[in-house]
């Protein structure tokens, strides 16, 4: 379209490798990357692998200690082996927070946009109700949604979607705001182009680096919440695993099996440190201010 | 000064009410009801059922009952509980004391723990206790807290049978120490995270504050280092630490809810929990409106201390 | 008020022998030990700490109630009658029960006549009489009073004061279980609460005022409940000081407190079945096995076409692994029923046949029937699939397990189970009462008290998803039973009527409304000196005795 667009691909490149270079310089990032990629691969190929199906009840196995047998990990109150379904849970774990992120980031990047780039009464109203959405623990808004819906992966995930994208248009907002007087900016609006095109292809392309940080950090979170709500009871329901609720009913049996409570905990305790460390260090590789802790 | 309060308060009132409709709204779409718990009474009939439903007004339309609670709520009347024929207000009162204990005890916990490792991870940069709590914050942030709850109690109580496994006190001893005994693990495990986020927030306060010209100054002047980190670094970051309290709340709130769950601590998170599971619509919106209230209060009490404080901050 | 110590004595005694005749039936282990070896003490000392999963925050007796609050009630109030722990009916505050021999009730079950007792006092000095009997009826079928249960009441008429210790009303029809009824409706105090402007928000409703052993003393929302004894009570006891309710809603920390002895007594939940062994084992603790009234059973809708066919109705009867269930799953602890009556009631029918396991034969019936396994293996006929929903509340886990476990063994035969389990408000909701499941995983207690009556559950018109009034929500519908409910419920003769009732539950067994599973054990925990402790699975509360408790 203009010179400007044309040019965009080389400075890309450039900003790409110096991110690289700083992100790979950073050996948590690069352990929390490597974490999630093993885990990843472990709970797509993992399942096929073991000798056990994560469905497959039998009674006379339950409450197998970890390492009895091929149950590498043991096994839960109805015999079925954790491994198995610790995988199986993984895969829906992960996709909720996943999917959960990416709803969240694109209702937060597209409140944000909107909000930073209108001003006035559009960014009264939109900031006014991520206010409201913020100034109730989300937790107490989660729950309540999950007792209101029929608690399906997809249904959890929307909803932490929904509970969520509030940080991600606030990052999105301040920065949008503080970008949209800069000169190119200026430069796009004297030629003539559209509000869309300016508020899109211009100034959200220069957002991207704590948008990415934040996206990060929300898989994190979501996993957590997802977690949360499922011990809880209100989540993704038996006999689908997801981590959360295998812990769900773990108390009940913490004397007599507390592997029941320890393995999935970890699971998802190194899922989220994993996130954070990456999140950490996209942080530091792309220079974002350190606002959201 | 005036108009600034003016403005926040209506600012504030406009909030409630999106929350109040929010909340309202998704309370609502909740199929079942406060009759549910009934349903497998022998003795009660659909009849029975009908009745009471109607004797309590629930067979209205939703915006007549959500109107209806608006106006009340605005006259300062937060309604009645289903379940125990309280006022709302009343059924709070007597479940906040333990909330704030317990959130009053981690935050303790986390600001004294939080400001020593921040501040000395700082002033030992790239030691090795620096390096192990930004690390250990990452970790600390990421564990679930009904999960570090649960190990906690598997190990304390269960395994060592050092630390009591849930409730406030033991019947029969209402001293401070029993109190206090069984008050270390559920206040020991809400404070992790809020560890890690002040360690990590006094340890970035202390290293700009070190940077800064007039500790330069005051180094250079021969003060004792201990003496100015403490002075300066500590002075200057105390506003800014107003406010993350203030942007705590919510946080705490949410943790205090999971905390209180495995602990049967008798607080807010637990009420909550009750009377969402029994459909006590009053009691859960009452709670929703009450944590509203005190996020929206911390974070305007944090604001304007610092303005208060800091006369360079223009209330804008 | 001096009781008279040998009316004291024989009247222990007597209450003495009842508990060991129903500890003897419920609790071998507890033959052993000389139940009531020691004696109470002369004034009301020390305490007990009553452990609860659920908290008890209903107050007025005639109020809608859930079963953890009857605990409160039967401590503070009395009804007309109490059920004790052989399911006979005893005076409380009448003076005699009344009968078709004894004249208390006519010929043709529609005169009624109580006589009260005069020495009966409420907590705040004053005198109980007819009059507080006669406000309690009218109040709980007064349109404006928001009352628990309505029925059997709504049939009384003419209530009359015959003088201060006698009320005699009429039946607008012959209802036997009213009877049963009254031992769970508690009389209220007319002088305060007639004065109330609203008796739905009376202050009483918070600080209630009653005749019974306990007086109310402290309540912390949330956390606990203490009752002080009454030492005017009329009554056998009470020997203990105070009488306190500890809310501790999770069942692992409930457990360690009794291992603690931080509680004396495990109420409502009990001890999980899988702590049984655990509990067994620790010192100075009495851990009782006490049947339940409730049956557990997988409940269908009949109004779903897979369901009517009866053959499905059998074959998945034969699908499912109970004794795997009851012995693996539930730890050997509950008993496998065929039928809604507890094994404890005197209407039991011991004699219907046996449940077998047995795929095969499961499988044949299918093929008999015509459901033909479709490509996925589904079994199917003329467009109906072998698929359905099983819902229960989230949270139940033992419950979770069972789904999950018969889910397996379905399977096998061609039949696809899927679990959707919703929170308690959601589950019990319209989704349970107006019968919009497939099938639900469901403890139930069908009687109450212990009358046989069970019109409620399996009368034609009791299907609310039909218009109907009542808690069939199976809907299960069978000229047959209703004509035997009918008969049952004007009939008063004890003997006449368990002939009408085996019927009754021959023929369900015949048609399998619902897939019994097995009926409830519930364990028990107390500290080894608390003396005085009865069971009773007739009343739904553990302290329903609490006056006859000491320390030995």
């Amino acid at each position: 379209m203009t010179a400007m667009t044309a040019s965009l691909p080389p400075q890309t490149r450039w900003w790409q490798s110096r991110v690289v270079r700083r992100f790979t310089r950073n050996w948590l990032a690069l352990l929390g990357l490597a974490m999630i990629t093993l885990l990843t691969l472990a709970c797509i190929f993992g399942p096929a692998l073991l000798p056990y199906d994560s469905l497959y009840v039998d009674l006379r196995a339950r409450f197998s200690a970890p390492l009895t047998g091929d149950h590498y990990l043991g096994t839960d109150p109805l015999g079925r082996d954790i491994a198995a379904r610790l995988l199986m849970a993984g895969r829906i774990s992960l996709m909720v927070g996943f999917f959960a992120m990416l709803l969240a980031t694109l209702l937060g990047t597209l409140v944000g946009v909107i909000a930073g780039y209108s001003g006035g009464w559009v960014n009264a109203v939109l900031m006014r109700t991520v206010d409201g959405f913020l100034s109730f623990p989300t937790i107490f808004l989660l729950l309540a949604l999950a007792v209101a819906l029929q608690p399906t992966p997809v249904m959890i995930t929307l909803i932490i979607a929904l509970t969520g994208w509030m940080e991600v248009a606030r990052i999105v907002e301040a920065e949008v705001r503080s970008l949209k007087e800069r000169e190119f900016v200026m430069a796009g609006r004297m030629l003539g182009l559209s509000r869309t095109h300016i508020m899109f292809r211009e100034i959200l392309p220069n957002a991207m680096g704590p948008i990415i940080v934040a996206a990060t950090l929300t898989v994190a979170r979501a996993i957590l919440l997802e977690a949360y709500v499922s011990f809880l009871g209100f989540g993704i329901q038996p006999p689908l695993p997801s981590w959360g609720n295998m812990l769900n009913g773990a108390q009940q049996y913490l004397g007599t099996a507390p592997w029941l409570a320890i393995i999935p905990g970890a699971a998802i305790t190194i899922a989220v440190t994993s996130f954070n460390f990456i999140g950490d260090g996209l942080r530091d590789a792309l220079d974002v201010r350190n606002d959201t802790l | 000064m005036a108009a600034f309060l003016l403005r926040r308060l209506l600012q504030s009132i406009v909030l409630l009410g999106i929350v109040s409709i929010i909340g309202f709204t998704v309370l609502n779409l909740i199929p079942g009801g406060p009759l549910a718990q009934y349903a497998l009474d022998p003795g009660m009939t659909e009849a029975d059922r009908l009745r009471i439903a109607s004797q309590m007004g629930l067979d209205r339309p939703l915006y007549v009952q959500y109107l209806e609670w608006a106006s009340r709520m605005l006259q300062g009347d937060w309604g009645t509980s289903y379940r125990d024929g309280n006022a709302v207000l009343t059924v709070i009162a007597r479940h906040v004391p333990a909330t704030l204990l317990l959130m009053g005890s981690s935050t303790v916990i986390a600001v004294g723990v939080g400001t020593w490792i921040g501040i000395r991870g700082a002033t030992h940069r790239n030691s090795a206790l620096d390096y192990m709590s930004t690390v250990g914050a990452m970790i600390a942030l990421s564990i679930p807290t009904f999960w570090f709850g649960l190990i906690g109690i598997y190990v304390f109580s269960l395994r060592l049978g050092w630390l009591p496994s849930g409730n406030m006190y033991t019947i029969g001893d209402g001293s401070v120490l029993n109190m206090l005994h069984h008050l270390i693990m559920p206040s020991v495990v809400l404070a992790l995270v809020h560890i890690a986020i002040w360690s990590r927030f006094m340890r970035s306060a202390t290293l700009d504050a070190i940077s800064q010209e007039f500790v330069k100054t005051a180094r250079a002047k021969g003060v004792p280092e201990r003496r100015v980190v403490m002075k300066h670094v500590v002075g200057n970051a105390l506003l800014p630490m107003i406010s993350l309290a203030g942007v705590q709340v919510p946080s705490l709130l949410t943790g205090a809810l999971v905390t209180e769950t495995v602990f049967s601590w008798p607080g807010m998170g637990r009420l909550f929990l009750d009377s969402l599971s029994y459909s006590d619509y009053p009691v859960v919106m009452g709670l929703l409106m009450f944590s509203a209230i005190l996020t929206i209060v911390a974070n305007f009490i944090a604001d304007v201390t610092v303005a208060l404080v800091d006369p360079r901050i223009r209330l804008a | 008020m001096t009781k008279d110590l040998k009316t004291q004595l024989s009247r222990r005694h007597a209450l003495g022998m009842m508990g060991a005749g129903a500890a003897a039936l419920f609790t071998p282990n507890l033959l052993g030990r000389p139940a009531f070896a020691q004696t109470p003490p002369d004034s009301p000392t020390g305490r007990v700490i009553v452990g609860l999963s659920q908290e008890p925050t209903v107050f007025n007796p005639l109020m809608p109630k859930i079963e953890v609050d009857d605990n409160v009630h039967f401590s503070i109030f009395d009804a007309l009658f109490r059920i004790d722990a052989t399911g006979e009916i005893v005076p409380n505050l009448a003076t005699e029960v009344p009968t078709l021999e004894n004249g208390g009730i006519s010929e043709d079950g529609l005169e009624w006549r109580v006589r009260l007792r005069e020495d009966v006092k409420w907590h705040d000095g004053e005198p109980f009489t007819a009059e507080d009997v006669k406000f309690t009826l009218e109040l709980i079928v007064d349109p404006d009073f928001r009352a628990w249960r309505t029925s059997g009441h709504d049939l009384v008429r003419d209530i009359t004061v015959v003088s201060p210790t006698e009320i005699s009303w009429r039946m607008e029809e012959a209802f036997a279980p009213y009877l049963s009824f009254l031992t769970e409706t508690f009389i209220v105090p007319e002088h305060i609460l007639a004065a109330a402007e609203n008796p739905n928000e009376a202050p009483f409703n918070q600080k209630p005022i009653g005749t019974g052993a306990f007086k109310w003393g402290e309540r912390t929302a949330g956390d606990n409940l203490t009752l002080v004894a009454n030492p005017d009570y009329h009554g056998d006891g009470p020997y203990i000081e105070e009488l306190i309710f500890r809310y501790i809603p999770d069942m692992t920390v409930l457990f360690t407190q009794f291992q603690s002895g931080s509680i004396d007594v495990v109420g409502r939940s009990y001890i999980t079945q899988d702590n049984y062994e655990a509990a067994q084992a620790l010192p100075d603790r009495q851990v009782d096995l006490v049947p339940a009234p409730s049956v557990e059973s997988i409940y269908l809708n009949l109004e779903r076409p897979q369901f009517q066919d009866p053959a499905v109705r059998q074959a998945l009867y034969h699908a499912l692994d109970r004794a795997s269930i009851i012995d693996v799953l539930y730890y050997g602890l509950p008993k496998a029923t065929e039928t809604f009556m507890p094994p404890q009631s005197m209407y039991y029918h011991d004699g219907l046949p046996s449940q077998e396991f047995n795929l095969d034969r499961a499988r044949e019936i299918l093929d008999e029937a015509g459901w033909m396994p479709g490509s996925d293996g589904v079994r199917e006929k003329d467009g109906v699939r072998l698929e359905f929903t099983n819902s229960t509340t989230t949270g139940a886990h033992l419950r979770e397990q069972t789904q999950q476990f018969v889910q397996q063994t379905f399977a096998e035969i061609g039949v696809r189970m899927n679990i959707e389990n919703m929170p308690a408000a959601v589950m019990w909701g319209d989704h349970w009462v107006l019968s919009q499941f497939d099938t639900v995983m469901v403890g139930i207690t069908y009687l109450i008290a212990a009358d046989p009556d069970v019109t409620n559950r399996f009368h034609t018109d009791a299907i609310a998803a039909q218009g109907g009034n009542g808690s069939n929500t199976g809907q299960y519908s069978n000229p047959e039973v209703d004509a035997l409910l009918e008969k049952g419920a004007r009939t008063f003769d004890p003997e006449e009527r368990k002939a009408i009732y085996r019927e009754a539950q021959e023929i369900i067994r015949g048609e399998l409304p619902f897939l019994p599973l097995f009926s409830y054990t519930q364990v028990y925990g107390r500290k080894a000196g608390l003396e005085g402790f009865v069971p009773n699975t007739n009343t739904r509360s553990e302290t329903w005795n609490a006056a006859s408790w000491y320390w030995s």
